[in-house]
């Protein structure tokens, strides 16, 4: 215990804080620039200086540690001097351009002269002149400005780990800059804007367009990209979002944001938003009302139903859409259309390997706290790179990184070359064995665990296969440091889920996690596949993941909703969709989804959407799906409705409005309309009220209302219970893979930081950030083929080909070709084709040996 | 990028230290050395060479004056003005070397023969004026004395 007085008062800690750290927690304000309650402290600015009995000169507050028995002064005329004096010279060289300038109102600079003035300066020679740089397209750089506080660069280093700028020259002409000196060749985060205190870091998305006092209102919510589920907050004004701000320790990215969360939120007011609801009318999508297109939807499913049998119709549910949204689409689709078919895209990876380590390890081992990365000694990183797919779950990784944890990874992770310790690449198509022999070497060395049978048997049956020497490199130093972690994290992306034989891939992830006794976490691209997988959009799950098959929990739902649910599992995605193309599903209702850009061979979906007897749409663009439908009706985005999401932790979040939408309708509404006319009633005023029906229904959620979770730490399972893990019989595993690999190149999915498909597209900033899709090459691939950067080449498989620039990308390190599913026309999932993995019927990626020619 | 002999003197360097950025300084004088100034192209090899960020490369280069951060002549020269130098006439010699050789102080002459950089003291004081053509050192200069000097430079 640490006493000391400040300012006369007593001040007791309980663990051992800076001076400045303990005047805060007794409410006594020092006055910081370069300090950052993010960031390490720097103690450059001398701003905070104090006074401490028997130590001779001021002291800075901000690096000075409490100790016991000090004696501290806060404010004196000495020290109202000094600080005088230091903002004297800091206004030597700041430009004073206040009227001009956006920061303006919420500037540290500002604020703390208006304080301890002076009023004016004493200095008359001509200030520095750095011109202000407009060249980038999302900051605006003005360094006269900058009053080198370092804070931007810290941030970029030591927390963003991005390491993109830097201070560059010394003395008078010091300043900030990247690397290129005019635009950011960074991860655009924008972290470092939110620490300038002062406008020499600016977003060109909100220039000159308000200022910070004129907000309406300010709406804190979450993020609507990934399925971490950032807090954010929203400034509106005029009924419009002006700018997206973090708020320091808020929430799961406590002040953090990457360049989705904070500036991917213009889709709303995308042009191309679906204004009214449109009908197929001769061919071609005619706008219509909206009680012609629901009355339509409801006679047409209806018929179907009658005529053909609930099992004829299928619904495609949306991780974009709320818990709300999608509880209500599968009572819906249960109740009204009798059918279970009900799946989603996320079925090609989070939804089946989600389902699948459950069944293997229990409900609720993927339920991890982010927060808890950062203590681990070991992370494996493995099937995607987690600083692209989940930013902020990635900067935990490196943060681990650099308390020093071990970072292992197998495959390509690009935003953690700087971080790694190991890294294995496996031949394409040898990824689960890969992962097989490291099961195999860890339980030869650690000896089965012996708790949960069928798993040690499964993982007993693997020794056999790989007693040989392994022929992949890194693989002994990959398991030696897993066997020497005292706490170890794995990190699975779902590249390996879409693979014929993903389950292997899986089980041996499930087994290191068991063996090792690690904390799992999967990776989810959207923000609400956990939610959506608990709110029952699966075929075989009612919500809470209740499996269908077990009487008791059925009778329960059939209680709770007054009528059967069909008895049958339904399809899973692309059962489904094999399953219009066969004609045994007549109509199908997508909510929130664009299957035929988000799933590979877009031809033969296409095909299967149009065999189909009627289609409905229901989405807030026109999406290349929406083209095919018979209905489509415009629903509300993120920021127009209320909802909550639950994140890839579990953890239950509220996502609220802030501004009205000019046209559209809740998803949940739109169903529960159409639910009325076909005669299953549902009605709820608001989404509150569904949420109410969800904590009495599903027993995960149990007592849960928005009040809760507006107080936030909702984690799963919220006063529920979780299944008790019941394992049974392990699936036939799949063979190793032994096809002709032997092709040159093959064409991988990648994943950008930038992008995440249909949103995304219609954000002008993530735009300019990212205007078009590049084919990344390696180095070596880039010489062979005699390529170089930006030239434009034609990539080709067996069932397509598009014309795309390189850009070389030394991350690469093996004979993968990658190309983002982001840009319409230019999507990976054009070019490939798949099969299904038999166990978790996600798509396994096929057909992608690709030919590259410069044009 | 660096020729392997180049890359396996960085090695060498990375070597010495714990930290491969403490190997920055000595290899940005390699990078100088072969690509004759720091430019961005240098910076990127050293920044691949450590595996530091390029801007940390850059930052660190910019911060110290005795780099190269534009191309120079084949010779550079490197001129005291200080006190003692500018007593003894310093500042003429620079106005002569500019007539005499077109290179005006910062810049380089147009047939790219000669840089001159005007210097704070380098010590010389008790044989100023005094400069540094390139690593050779030359004291008591006039005018005479430093067309000699500089003669020998081609
Ligand atoms: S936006 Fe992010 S990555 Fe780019 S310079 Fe700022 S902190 Fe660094
Ligand atoms: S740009 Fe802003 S944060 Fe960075 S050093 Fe300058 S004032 Fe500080
Ligand atoms: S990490 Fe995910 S949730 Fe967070 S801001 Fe980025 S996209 Fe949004
Ligand atoms: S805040 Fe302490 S020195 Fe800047
Ligand atoms: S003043 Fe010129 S060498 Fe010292």
């Amino acid at each position: 215990m640490i006493t000391l007085t400040i300012n006369e008062k007593e001040v007791t800690l309980d663990k051992p804080v800076s001076v400045l750290e303990a005047a805060r927690q007794a409410g006594i304000k020092i006055p910081t620039l370069c300090y950052h309650e993010a960031l390490k402290p720097f103690g450059g600015c001398r701003l905070c200086v104090v006074e401490v009995e028997r130590m001779p000169k001021l002291q800075t507050a901000c690096t000075l540690m409490s100790a016991d028995g000090m004696i501290v002064k806060t404010e004196s005329e000495v020290i109202s001097r000094v600080r005088r004096g230091i903002l004297e010279f800091l206004l030597i060289n700041h430009p004073l351009d206040c009227p001009y300038c956006d920061k303006a109102g919420e500037c540290e600079l500002q604020d703390l002269v208006n304080k301890y003035g002076p009023t004016v300066g004493r200095y008359k020679e001509e200030k520095r002149k750095v011109p202000e740089s407009h060249k980038d397209h999302i900051f605006a750089r003005n360094m006269e400005r900058c009053v080198v506080c370092t804070r931007c660069v810290r941030m970029c280093n030591d927390v963003q780990g991005a390491s993109a700028i830097s201070m560059m020259g010394r003395g008078n002409h010091t300043r900030m800059e990247p690397f290129s000196a005019d635009s950011f060749n960074c991860e655009y985060c924008g972290n470092c804007l939110t620490v300038c205190p002062v406008g020499a870091i600016l977003s060109r998305l909100y220039i000159h367009s308000f200022r910070p006092w004129q907000v309406d209102s300010e709406v804190k919510t979450i993020c609507s990209y990934c399925g971490v589920g950032c807090s954010l907050v929203a400034q509106v004004r005029d009924d419009s979002i002006k700018r997206v701000i973090p708020e320091m320790g808020l929430g799961v990215n406590k002040g953090l944001l990457c360049s989705r969360g904070r500036f991917g939120y213009e889709f709303i007011n995308s042009r191309e938003r679906l204004k009214t609801p449109l009908i197929r009318k001769k061919g071609r999508l005619e706008e219509s009302t909206w009680s012609e297109a629901l009355n339509l939807v409801a006679e047409k499913l209806s018929e179907i139903k009658k005529t053909e049998g609930g099992s004829a119709i299928a619904g495609i549910a949306s991780p974009r859409c709320s818990n709300e949204d999608n509880y209500i689409f599968q009572k819906f689709m249960r109740m009204a259309c009798g059918s279970n078919n009900i799946d989603s895209v996320s079925r090609t990876g989070f939804a089946a390997a989600q389902k699948y380590f459950e069944e293997l390890m229990g409900q609720g081992i993927t339920a991890n706290i982010i927060e808890g990365l950062k203590n681990s000694e070991v992370i494996f990183v493995v099937g995607g790179d987690p600083t692209s797919v989940n930013p902020i779950l990635g900067l935990s990784i490196r943060e681990a990184s650099r308390r020093g944890a071990k970072i292992v990874v197998l495959g390509n992770a690009k935003g953690l070359e700087r971080f790694k310790n190991v890294q294995v690449i496996p031949p394409v198509f040898k990824e689960a064995d890969a992962l097989e022999e490291l099961l195999a070497g860890v339980s030869g060395a650690r000896g089965v665990r012996g708790e949960k049978p069928d798993i040690d048997r499964g993982i007993s049956a693997l020794s056999g296969k790989y007693s040989g020497k392994s022929d992949i490199g890194g693989l002994e130093e990959l398991k030696n440091a897993l066997l020497d972690s005292p706490s170890t994290a794995i990190v699975f992306g779902m590249d390996l889920v879409q693979r014929a034989d993903g389950h292997r891939a899986i089980f041996a992830v499930a087994g290191l996690t068991y063996l090792l006794e690690a904390r799992l976490y999967l990776l989810s691209e959207k923000p609400n596949e956990q939610g959506l997988i608990d709110a029952g959009c699966v075929p075989d799950m009612l919500p809470g993941a209740r499996p269908l098959n077990i009487h008791d929990f059925k009778t329960k739902f059939e209680t709770a909703w007054g009528g059967a649910i069909p008895d049958k599992n339904g399809m899973t995605l692309l059962e489904i969709i094999e399953g219009a193309k066969n004609r045994d599903i007549k109509a199908l209702y997508i909510m929130g989804e664009n299957p035929v850009f988000n799933l590979p061979d877009g031809p033969f979906v296409k095909e299967a959407l149009g065999s189909l007897d009627f289609l409905v749409v229901q989405d807030i663009f026109t999406t290349e799906t929406a083209e095919f439908a018979d209905v489509v009706l415009p629903a509300l985005g993120w920021s127009e409705k209320a909802g909550t999401y639950t994140n890839l932790e579990r953890r239950i979040q509220l996502q609220k409005k802030a501004v009205n939408a000019l046209s559209g309708m809740e998803d949940w509404k739109i169903i529960t309309e159409v639910s009325c006319k076909m005669g299953y009633k549902m009605a709820y005023s608001e989404a509150e009220d569904i949420m109410d029906e969800i904590a009495e229904v599903s027993p995960l959620y149990r007592d849960l209302s928005y009040r809760e979770i507006g107080k936030g730490n909702c984690l799963w399972p919220y006063h529920g219970e979780p299944l008790r893990g019941e394992i049974h019989e392990l699936p036939a595993m799949a063979e190793s893979s032994s096809g002709n690999y032997g092709a040159d190149f093959y064409l991988a999915l990648e994943k950008p930081l930038f992008h995440s498909g249909t949103l995304s597209r219609r954000s002008p900033a993530l735009m300019k950030i990212c205007p078009e899709p590049t084919l990344k090459i390696s180095s070596a691939a880039a010489e062979k083929l005699r390529l170089q950067e930006g030239d434009r080449v034609q990539v080709s498989t067996s069932v397509g080909s598009v014309e795309v620039a390189v850009s070389i990308d030394e991350s690469i390190k093996d004979n993968k070709v990658l190309l983002s599913n982001n840009f319409e026309g230019k999507g990976v999932f054009s070019l490939l084709t798949y099969k299904l993995d038999p166990v978790t019927k996600a798509p396994g990626i096929e057909g992608c040996e690709v030919r590259i020619e410069k044009l | 990028m660096f020729n392997e002999t180049v890359l396996k003197e960085i090695e060498e360097i990375k070597a010495k230290y714990p930290e491969r950025r403490s190997a920055l300084l000595p290899s940005l004088y390699i990078a100088q050395r072969e690509f004759g100034w720091l430019s961005h192209e240098a910076m990127e090899c050293v920044s691949k060479a450590l595996n530091v960020p390029e801007a940390m490369v850059r930052g660190t280069a910019s911060f110290y004056s005795m780099y190269k951060h534009k191309p120079v002549g084949r010779h550079v020269i490197q001129l005291c003005t200080n006190i003692s130098c500018m007593i003894l006439g310093a500042e003429k010699l620079v106005d002569f070397i500019g007539t005499r050789y077109e290179v005006q102080p910062g810049g380089t002459s147009p047939d790219n023969r000669f840089s001159l950089v005007i210097m704070e003291c380098i010590g010389a004081c008790g044989t100023a004026p005094a400069m540094l053509v390139n690593t050779d050192f030359h004291e008591n200069l006039s005018e005479k004395r430093i067309e000699e000097i500089l003669d020998k430079y081609k």
